[in-house]
């Protein structure tokens, strides 16, 4: 006899043949996954590493009805460098972002959040469109992704187009996608400033935790030395992942030893919007969101 | 849906659900009890298995998701009748209390010195850390992790 696993009421017995009035659809090529969203009018769950839809489905798999499962999909799983940009497909893993050369070295930020997220079997698994998807306020790509003004090219039936990463989320796990719509790639541009950044990600353990608070900095200078843009963008502190424009404006060609540290971090702890949560009070994350951009600018004061 | 996957080297045909876990098919269908469930949400890491020589948590990956891949569980971790000395280490440290993390914990290992046959204490943890251990408090178990890279490496192969 088979014992069914805790707390799951009704999980259908595990084999079976008789599963043919939903579909699982995987296909393999754009083409073909273009085809599908076209093609098919009932509801579609899109799956991509399933680190989250398949922990917060799993109470009530059986809802989940019709599947489109993106793995087979290699044309998403390219990471493409150009001259002035470099694309990463929406399909590449935390662990491959985590392990690149080319990736730590053009954008560490980026690369820390990616070695950063869960654990070995989550980063395996769990991919960068996924993450972005999700819309969480808590996705730890997010920041790094804002602060190297990332674009996002998005496909659907009619056609395709491309939005600025800092424009796509709406709300917490809410964003402009419409139904339809399929995250392609991550368009992230190069140029040939010199970059000072920092990735700080607070949580009540190291590992297989979401972020109670993060921050992103991103630093370009110019040739006599002085700040040409700034980027500071803070995670798991407001509904969408935040840039703190009044503290970059503040920086801005400032030498980078004179930054007034205080300054920025007084804007980027009154800029934010806590909520209390079982990950901390709106309080504390102000604090901590003190710390950590004076922590941060230290940081790239030093590198 | 029929899937076709190879599991510790043998080839197996199952009919899967879309639901059906990798975790379900490898305990329920395929009899290999070694993996555990543990919280069923990706945290616990008692269900970590080897997939296309990658480390997943089997509770969350489809059944479907492994069709023409390649698992390893700990059941295919032994050469014929001998442990393998990760196994071993873990016997020999005392690594094991209660015994329900291990066959992750061990996966996890594995995957870690197949990758890095020198790590650092640092690095063991980092590999481990998709392993919860309630028992042991995990010195013993970075003992044992220790003591296979060292028999490992000075046998200059890995038989797994």
């Amino acid at each position: 006899m088979k014992k069914q696993s805790k707390g799951v009421k009704d999980r259908p017995r595990i084999s079976g043949k008789d599963f043919n009035q939903y579909k699982y659809f995987r296909p393999k090529s754009k083409k073909e996954l273009i085809r599908i969203i076209n093609g098919f009018q009932e509801d579609l769950t899109i799956i991509a590493g399933g680190t989250d839809l398949l922990v917060a489905n799993y109470q009530k798999l059986y809802e989940i009805k019709n599947w489109l499962d993106l793995n087979l999909l290699d044309e998403l799983k390219n990471i493409k460098m150009f001259d002035d940009k470099v694309e990463i497909g929406s399909m590449v893993t935390h662990q491959r972002l985590s392990k690149l050369d080319q990736i730590k070295e053009l954008f560490p930020v980026l690369h820390q959040a990616a070695a950063d997220v869960g654990s070995p079997q989550i980063r395996s698994r769990g991919t960068i469109g996924g993450n972005i998807v999700t819309s969480s306020p808590a996705g730890d790509l997010l920041p790094p992704l804002l602060i190297y003004d990332a674009k996002l090219k998005i496909i659907s039936g009619e056609g395709s187009r491309v939005v600025d990463a800092n424009e796509f989320f709406t709300g917490p796990k809410k964003n402009i996608l419409k139904k339809g719509e399929i995250l392609e790639k991550i368009i992230i541009p190069l140029k040939e400033d010199i970059y000072k950044g920092a990735w700080i990600k607070v949580g009540k353990r190291k590992a297989l935790i979401i972020s109670s608070i993060s921050l992103a900095l991103n630093l370009s200078m110019d040739r006599s030395n002085l700040i040409k843009k700034a980027r500071i963008c803070i995670g798991s502190a407001a509904p969408v992942p935040l840039r703190i424009k009044t503290a970059e404006q503040a920086i801005l060609k400032e030498e980078l030893t004179k930054i007034n540290i205080e300054e920025v971090a007084q804007i980027v702890s009154e800029k934010i919007s806590p909520i209390d949560d079982i990950r901390g009070t709106a309080k504390y994350r102000r604090q901590v969101a003190l710390n950590i951009t004076r922590k941060a600018l230290s940081e790239v004061m030093n590198q | 849906m029929k899937i076709n996957l190879t599991v510790n080297g043998e080839k197996r045909e199952v009919e899967v659900k879309p639901q059906t876990r990798l975790l379900d098919l490898l305990r329920e269908d395929l009899d290999l009890t070694g993996t555990k469930e543990g919280c069923g949400k990706g945290e616990c890491g008692a269900c970590t298995v080897i997939m296309n020589n990658e480390l997943v948590a089997s509770c969350l990956v489809l059944a479907i998701q492994a069709d023409q891949s390649e698992i390893i569980t700990i059941e295919g971790l032994n050469c014929q009748d001998e442990l393998h000395p990760i196994q071993k280490a873990f016997i020999n440290k005392g690594a094991v209390q209660c015994g329900f993390c291990i066959p992750g914990m061990i996966m996890s290992s594995k995957q870690l010195l197949d990758e890095n046959i020198n790590p650092t204490e640092a690095e063991i943890k980092r590999g481990l850390s998709g392993n919860i251990c309630r028992c042991t408090g995990y010195v013993k178990i970075i003992d044992a992790v220790k003591e296979a890279a060292h028999k490992m490496k000075s046998r200059g192969e890995d038989d797994d």
